[in-house]
């Protein structure tokens, strides 16, 4: 039988005046695996039942149908099995308190001052479960996840989540999966569409350090560009483009051009859609479109088509918690100091001319990044500090 | 929702371009604000427009003529249709696709939005008299 206990768990309970407390035994079914835990788990696994924590051998006999039992006595710990009316002791393994969790990425980064950082995550489709996850790997502490979307089938194949969470809110799947990496990561949720509660998202923007933009489409972005503008705080957008012959990535960085600023300079990009109903909410696709010609502008690239997509925006997100601290992902901020990332990932399209990778020497392939400095625009609907340059049409009059 | 250096860039446009009597902001302090618009065709009919601006500047505002319009078939205009460039009515009001989604920036001016459903019912009229749809003089924007 394989056994862990949490170290964070004992220790709280060894400090508590309670002589003992009845918890909870999570067991893989036939695979001969338990997880002893004082606390009910938010989410839990395999077969429940009791453990009972004993700082005494003495009051085992209280609890007749538990089968499991948890000896704390002076810094000694010793876990018994009831068999046939005997208990039988065996050895055990600890889950690592907090601090020392993830230990092994010390000096890669800089875990404690990740661990007190709070990054929002709007959006928890394929890109922002996959980012959440990835950041409670590298150790960020505190997470306010939005989406008011539910797991559906449509999109599953590249979403972290699986078909046993088809019909749950997005917000619990990603907690589950958050918390999986990180027990001791803080969670906020909310299952609210940014784009009609305003005042919600204001509270949510101004309480992080962080914000991870992973909606799919202009006007959720928008008002999310006006959030992170009106309260100071970084922000990463990411995308795919269409039938995912690439995609890019935009930091907003304070007094540096917004989101706004960076459409208003490149222009509106042809993006991939990904999910009907969605794209047919927010004018994506036309109301007047088929459902037939929908299906067709539908084209979903491989979750290997976004992952380089995400795995961008997690390294500028790492690197923007981690600014100014000593840790081994410094030397990345001399790199990434654009504010625009390009990435060309298949020779379609607005790539087609570009060169194969073989003996393509200085010129532009796909499976590449390309940084560019976007500035600020004159007169941007949202970070202009003097008056706003509107769009009046003239080519009308 | 329209942050007020912003409501005051569409007024200072409209007033620039406009005469002050046919256009007026309402209920601008509630959660669904709208501006009403007279529009003058080059047949002299004059509609009235109402622009909706609860989710404006960040997503395309709905427009409504303020009344079923028929085509002329004397079919209402009450559905999304490709060939029309109208969306899908509310409260028997047509509703005109003036804006498609991936040209619609959060720059686009009231005006110019007004400036198209005046040339949308321009073409409409002009659909009325020859009977060829919309699309046959508006091209799409996606
Ligand atoms: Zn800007």
């Amino acid at each position: 039988m394989i056994v862990y206990l949490s170290q964070e768990e004992l220790d709280a309970f060894a400090i508590d005046r309670a002589e003992s407390l009845l918890g909870y035994a999570y067991e893989w079914e036939g695979e001969g695996v338990v997880h002893l835990h004082t606390r009910s788990l938010t989410h839990a696994f395999g077969e429940i039942s009791g453990c009972m924590f004993s700082k005494s051998a003495f009051c085992t006999d209280v609890v007749e149908d538990v089968r499991w039992l948890v000896f704390i006595d002076e810094g000694c710990i010793k876990v018994g099995l009831r068999v046939d009316g005997g208990i039988q002791y065996v050895g055990f393994q600890m889950i690592p308190s907090k601090e020392n969790l993830y230990s092994r990425s010390k000096g890669i980064l800089e875990i404690r001052v990740l661990q007190n950082k709070h990054v929002a995550i709007i959006g928890l489709g394929s890109f922002g479960s996959q980012i959440a996850i990835e950041l409670s790997k590298s150790g960020v502490g505190e997470f306010s996840l939005v989406d008011f979307d539910r797991v559906e089938l449509h999109n599953l194949a590249r979403h972290t989540c699986f078909i046993k969470d088809l019909g749950r809110l997005k917000t619990d799947a990603i907690e589950e999966a958050v918390l999986g990496k990180n027990p001791y990561a803080k969670i906020h949720k909310y299952p609210l569409d940014i784009s009609k509660n305003r005042m919600e998202l204001e509270t949510i923007v101004s309480h992080v350090d962080l914000v991870i933009c992973a909606t799919d489409n202009n006007p959720s972005r928008f008002v999310l560009s006006q959030a992170l503008f009106d309260f100071q705080k970084i922000g990463i957008f990411g995308r795919a483009f269409t039938r995912a012959e690439g995609g890019d990535v935009f930091v907003y960085r304070p007094g540096q051009a917004c989101y706004s600023c960076m459409v208003g300079n490149i222009g509106v990009a042809q993006e991939e859609i990904t999910n009907e109903a969605s794209a047919r909410q927010n004018g994506v696709i036309p109301a007047y479109v088929s459902a037939q010609d929908a299906d067709a502008m539908v084209q979903v690239g491989l979750s290997a088509d976004i992952e380089p997509i995400c795995n961008m925006m997690v390294k500028l997100a790492l690197v923007e918690l981690s600014k100014g601290e000593a840790s081994g992902i410094s030397c990345l901020e001399d790199e990434l100091v654009y504010n625009y990332y390009l990435w060309a990932n298949r020779r379609e399209r607005k790539f087609t001319n570009w060169h194969v990778l073989p003996g393509a020497g200085p010129m532009p392939t796909i499976m590449r990044w390309y940084g560019a400095h976007i500035s600020r625009r004159e007169g941007c609907a949202i970070c202009s500090d003097d008056e706003i340059l509107l769009d009046i049409g003239d080519n009308l009059e | 929702m329209m942050k007020y250096n912003r409501f005051k860039a569409e007024q200072e446009v409209l007033e620039a371009k406009l005469p002050s009597n046919i256009y007026r902001f309402m209920d601008m302090n509630t959660s669904r604000p709208y501006l009403v618009m007279a529009a003058r065709t080059n047949r002299g009919n004059v509609y009235t427009l109402r622009i909706e601006l609860d989710m404006f500047p960040d997503s395309i505002p709905q427009v409504f003529v303020n009344k079923m319009l028929y085509d002329c078939n004397n079919n209402p205009l009450d559905t999304p249709s490709s060939t029309m460039h109208t969306l899908n009515s509310k409260n028997g009001c047509t509703q005109i696709c003036h804006y498609g989604s991936s040209s619609w920036t959060n720059r686009v001016s009231l005006y110019k939005v007004y400036i198209k459903c005046r040339l949308w019912l321009e073409m409409y009229e002009a659909h009325l008299s020859s009977g060829k749809p919309i699309d046959y003089y508006l091209k799409h924007q996606n």
